[in-house]
């Protein structure tokens, strides 16, 4: 029996908070969650790992999580391809020439990896942007000139970053390397409260502008014609689309497919309407990466597993499954 | 002319596309409260002037004025609340069809403003007049095209402009429909440009006709004016006979058949 919508909507989001406090409950540090959350005097060790280490890190990856599949959802709707991705614009590329930069530069500041990566991050970003606006003045299509340009702008910060790395040191192509494969152990307050208010501030426009968002969505001659002021928004929703996306890249790396994969299971799911296609999607993007997290820091414990990889590994299997059955609801 | 008031006016515009097709230089105006049909060849370039009258494309030359004011300056949400534009062909989209009317509701909306009843009474009220009350619920894709054009006219009824620009409205219409339709804009008392390729349902609901040629509007007026054997043959390449129709005693176009 297949349950009806409000009751799917429900449940999907009683899974957020089960989830989040069964990741704070999981872990190589055994936590007396209730003490700690109703305020109980405790030990020093478990009070620390809690407030430290494990809440701002489950916390992060659930923004995280839900940041990568918002921009994921909003891009495809964006673009009207249900292949594009938030790292489409050459943000991981963009990033990991940034980190390779600082690394190769300033090897022994921590802070200067992250800032690096944010900087190429939205320089790349920027690039895909204006050159694509710059083809669109030409006459060309809007929607594939940006993918095309994102593409190959990906291409170009990659080639020069393997360049650098090839050159320097084995050392700082490790750290390069690991970094790239993502992970949530530089989780900390100020990472949280950054991504926390950008993510804020993107759902917020996004149910503001949701009708533009539909008419967009569907055509740019429809919006234009309805009075949706077509390139200030897209441009609006791109920028902040990037923003978020650079956030999430230059904390936490390369978290690949689940921009990709979570708006495909939602809108399995829970149909096309627009709100519910981005609110669900943030919903399930947190409630994935946390249990990914939670896997990556607890299977192969003390080791860490890289979180990229495991995302990168479910993605291409669902995708795979995906394709098997594929019922493209663009197509008509 | 004197007692109605002018709603769109185009001066010498002119626009190049790509291809190389040039529209105009050409000028009209449309009055308020009257249907206009748009007649050409294919290729004529009838889309392109909807469009251009629809702010979708800017001309290169001249300008086009809503109510006096050029047509580039306005504010998209204010031009959209005074003229809607239905194209010749939807880009397929998932939506159910109280979706796609709800979309006709945007110009009109404030950011922060939710849907309310009266919303929801327009689109019930605009889905009656196109036939499609039961329909609400049904996925665009899932009905047949002559419904799916009926939804999208539905949704520029819904928008409440004062001036439609329709490209062929009536395309895939069964007979009942195109009638039924064309009778419903008459009454509505809305100004309306539409582009048809029947000419005798052109004939029988438009109070005036702009027959464009290779981009150059060949004649305006009424269809007692304008259709002529010799217009037609000129523009059409075929010989024709213009009689009256039984009915109404409007113009009745038929062509001679290719001789076999």
């Amino acid at each position: 029996m297949r349950l009806s919508l409000s009751v799917r909507c429900w449940l999907l989001l009683l899974l957020l908070p089960a989830s989040g406090l069964a990741a704070l409950q999981i872990g190589v540090v055994e936590l007396p969650l209730w003490s700690l959350l109703s305020g109980q005097p405790t030990d020093a060790l478990p009070g620390q790992v809690f407030w430290q280490l494990r809440l701002p890190r489950v916390l992060l990856a659930g923004l995280a999580g839900a940041s990568l599949a918002l921009c994921g959802a909003l891009l495809q709707l964006l673009s009207r391809n249900e292949l594009a991705d938030p790292y489409l614009f050459g943000v991981v590329s963009g990033a990991a020439l940034g980190a390779t930069i600082s690394s190769l530069l300033l090897p022994g500041l921590a802070l200067a990896l992250p800032v690096a990566a944010f900087a190429g991050a939205l320089l790349a970003v920027l690039t895909v942007l204006l050159l694509a606006q710059r083809s669109n003045a030409h006459g060309m299509h809007s929607v594939s000139t940006l993918l095309l340009t994102g593409l190959a702008v990906s291409f170009c910060a990659s080639a020069i970053a393997s360049l650098l790395l090839y050159q320097a040191d084995s050392f700082a192509a490790n750290r390069i390397i690991f970094w790239l494969m993502g992970s949530l152990s530089r989780a900390d307050w100020p990472a949280v409260s950054i991504l926390a208010v950008s993510l804020l501030l993107t759902l917020t426009l996004c149910s503001l502008g949701r009708r533009q968002l539909a008419a967009l969505a569907w055509s740019d001659d429809m919006a234009q014609s309805l009075g949706v002021a077509v390139k200030r928004w897209r441009l609006l929703l791109l920028l902040l689309c990037a923003l978020l996306t650079a956030v999430v890249v230059a904390y936490c790396g390369g978290i690949g497919f689940v921009g990709l994969m979570i708006p495909h299971l939602v809108r399995l799911l829970f149909g096309t309407q627009i709100l519910l296609l981005l609110f669900g999607s943030a919903v399930g993007g947190a409630v994935f990466l946390i249990w990914v997290d939670t896997a990556a820091r607890t299977v192969l414990a003390p080791q860490e597993l890289p979180l990229g990889i495991l995302t990168a590994l479910c993605g291409s299997l669902f995708f795979l499954l995906l394709l098997n059955r594929r019922r493209s609801p663009y197509e008509s | 002319m004197t007692d109605s008031v002018e709603l769109l006016q185009c001066q010498q515009v002119r626009l190049q596309l790509p291809g190389g097709f040039t529209l105009g230089p050409l000028s009209f105006r449309l009055c308020a409260g009257k249907i206009y049909g748009l007649l050409g060849a294919n290729g004529a370039g009838k889309s392109t002037l909807l469009q251009l009258a629809g702010a979708l494309k800017t001309p290169q030359a001249g300008q086009v004025l809503l109510k006096q004011q050029p047509l580039q300056q306005l504010e998209p949400r204010v031009r959209a609340q005074q003229l809607a534009y239905l194209s010749q062909q939807q880009p397929p989209t998932n939506m159910t069809v109280h979706q796609l009317l709800q979309l006709g509701l945007l110009p009109h909306k404030a950011l922060w403003q939710g849907d309310n009843a009266a919303d929801k009474a327009a689109i019930d009220a605009a889905l009656l007049q196109v036939g499609l009350g039961s329909k609400a619920t049904a996925l665009l894709t899932q009905l047949s095209g002559g419904e799916q054009q009926r939804a999208h006219l539905a949704r520029v009824l819904v928008q409440q402009a004062e001036l439609l620009l329709l490209d062929e409205p009536v395309n895939h219409l069964d007979i009942h429909y195109q009638h039924q339709l064309l009778a419903t804009l008459r009454r509505s008392g809305l100004t309306v440009l539409a582009s048809f390729h029947d000419i005798n349902l052109a004939a029988a609901y438009c109070d005036e006709l702009l027959v464009l040629q290779q981009g150059q509007l060949q004649a305006v007026g009424t269809p007692e004016q304008v259709l002529t054997p010799a217009l037609l043959q000129q523009v059409f390449g075929r010989p024709c006979l213009v009689d009256r129709s039984p009915f109404d005693g409007r113009c009745r176009v038929t062509f001679a058949p290719e001789s076999q």
